[in-house]
């Protein structure tokens, strides 16, 4: 099991807190007053209908996108507050997995995993090699180094990205849809995947999916986005009790579906 | 649509994209102190802009000086003056039409492909993906890009130009019947040194401008596959005008202001 980095935010400690955040695209507005908190160790879904913002709200938390108004506090740091280098530095303890892989498709697989590693420096190549290996093996891809991203299945580049994101074994990974266009097998292995990787190096996850009964393999908490505010924050028992009705719609008719 | 508005949005445009431009080539700048440069990328980009590029420089080349002989042959058979053939496709060559049409085609070939890149890389998120892994995409993807183009620009102008002079030559002996040996005497005799460093100036400023307006449309692009193709369009409108006004700078500077004299 991998160390977790030095500067890992303790147990239960605030790792992102979002306040009153506000986006617009032209004459959309996608948050308006938006607030979010998650702490260290946790590992939460996030919800809401197609179109509701999850991207771009993940796009937001990693500084990837400004907001128009409201405070993003990452690992600490106020993400207005703070130089792009400084924002670069931070990101190099936060994973991403893309919802559409974003693999470099010009590199193979195995350089893939390794760009960020090399991108930091201070290790040699034999050190880099071996914990590629090691991040392929854990998602059950040890014989794909070689292959070009073209090569790969859905599923396979979705691992490959989950790889990707570990390999500097970041306190925060975000997920983005990672089981979109996935098949229920697949969805499942790939959810496991992520709590059994959450658990093995205490990191916190952000989970983006629609697939509510199998997130509940891996997610301790739902946040549920809806008309640009989060409209519920809590675990499945919560969701299931509450007599909200689009709460209810979100969690019901989901479990509904899988009992029929 | 009102003409009046019509007006407002191209200007509004221009701007849009002149601000874009100088923003993008500040930011390469800025990118580029202290120098540091990501030794695998700036290679592989020397191989693609440069090693793939010279067979279409070359054969550019030669029909450009081919051409100018041509032009001036029936001039030179009616006087006798075989002197000047040397003397005038060199001068033609070498100040202006060969880094001009090498600096187009250029800007077909590297340009184009390099807006495509960059712009697939965008719409398949693979740029913020550069970004979310703690790494710059200017000093990453762009500054080596712009370094390849500038020195393989300079190279190749330099080439090309061996290449035109050739083909000047070959065309005098074989169509003109001008020995090639009256040719190359009246390049040299010309002292055509100063075009020769103009041109290879104006090699050097392509460079810069193609790779500057090809990293931006790369990076600007949106709209997925339709918004490559786009940008690739505007990409090449942009680069060949940024190649006639720098052509139009450098030779208004170096004839007004005696720059090289």
């Amino acid at each position: 099991m991998s160390a977790a980095p030095e500067n890992a935010k303790q147990f239960g400690e605030v790792v992102l807190r979002i306040t009153g955040l506000v986006k617009w695209f032209g004459e959309v507005c996608v948050f308006d007053g938006l607030d979010f908190e998650m702490r260290a160790g946790e590992v939460v879904g996030l919800i809401g209908p197609g179109g509701v913002g999850k991207s771009v709200f993940v796009k937001l938390c990693c500084g990837l996108m400004e907001p128009d108004a409201g405070r993003i506090e990452l690992l600490g740091y106020d993400l207005a507050a703070i130089p792009e280098q400084a924002k670069q530095k931070l990101r190099e303890r936060v994973g991403l997995v893309f919802q559409n892989y974003a693999l470099f498709d010009f590199m193979t697989v195995g350089d893939n995993v390794a760009f960020p590693m090399r991108q930091r420096g201070g290790f040699s190549d034999e050190e880099v090699v071996t914990k590629v290996q090691e991040r392929l093996s854990e998602v059950d891809l040890p014989k794909v180094r070689h292959l070009m991203p073209g090569e790969l299945s859905g599923g396979m580049k979705k691992r490959v990205g989950l790889a990707r994101a570990n390999i500097n074994d970041p306190e925060l990974i975000f997920f983005d849809d990672p089981t979109a266009g996935l098949d229920p097998v697949t969805s499942s292995k790939i959810f496991n995947l992520i709590r059994k990787t959450q658990a093995q190096r205490n990191s916190t996850c952000l989970v983006i999916s629609h697939d509510i009964d199998r997130m509940r393999a891996a997610c301790d908490r739902y946040v549920l986005l809806y008309q640009s505010r989060t409209h519920f924050a809590g675990t499945a028992e919560d969701a299931l009790a509450s007599k909200d009705e689009i709460v209810h719609e979100f969690f019901q008719r989901d479990k509904d579906v899988q009992h029929h | 649509m009102n003409p009046l508005r019509a007006i407002g949005s191209s200007v509004l445009g221009v701007s849009e994209t002149v601000g874009g431009i100088t923003l993008q080539m500040l930011r390469i700048f800025r990118a580029m102190i202290p120098p540091r440069f990501d030794r695998d990328e700036t290679w592989l980009n020397l191989y693609k802009v440069g090693v793939k590029s010279y067979p279409i420089v070359i054969m550019t080349a030669i029909f450009t000086g081919a051409i100018m002989v041509i032009q001036s042959g029936g001039y030179v058979k009616q006087t006798g003056a075989t002197g000047l053939l040397g003397w005038g496709a060199g001068y033609a060559v070498l100040a202006e039409i060969g880094p001009v049409l090498i600096g187009l085609m250029f800007s077909g070939r590297v340009g184009a492909n390099n807006t495509a890149e960059l712009g697939t890389m965008k719409v398949t998120e693979q740029i913020d993906a550069l970004r979310a892994l703690a790494i710059d995409p200017i000093h990453h993807l762009v500054v080596p890009r712009f370094v390849s183009m500038v020195l393989m620009l300079l190279l190749l102008t330099a080439l090309g130009d061996l290449f035109a002079l050739v083909g000047g030559a070959l065309t005098s002996q074989f169509i003109l019947e001008v020995d090639y040996r009256v040719f190359f005497q009246g390049v040299f005799e010309s002292h055509l040194l100063d075009e020769y460093i103009i041109g290879l100036i104006k090699g050097t400023s392509f460079g810069a401008s193609i790779s500057v307006v090809s990293c931006y449309y790369g990076l600007s692009v949106s709209g997925g596959a339709a918004g490559v193709g786009r940008a690739v369009n505007n990409c090449v409108v942009t680069s060949a005008i940024g190649i006639f006004v720098w052509d139009y700078l450098i030779t208004y500077l170096a004839n007004n202001t005696q720059l090289l004299q």
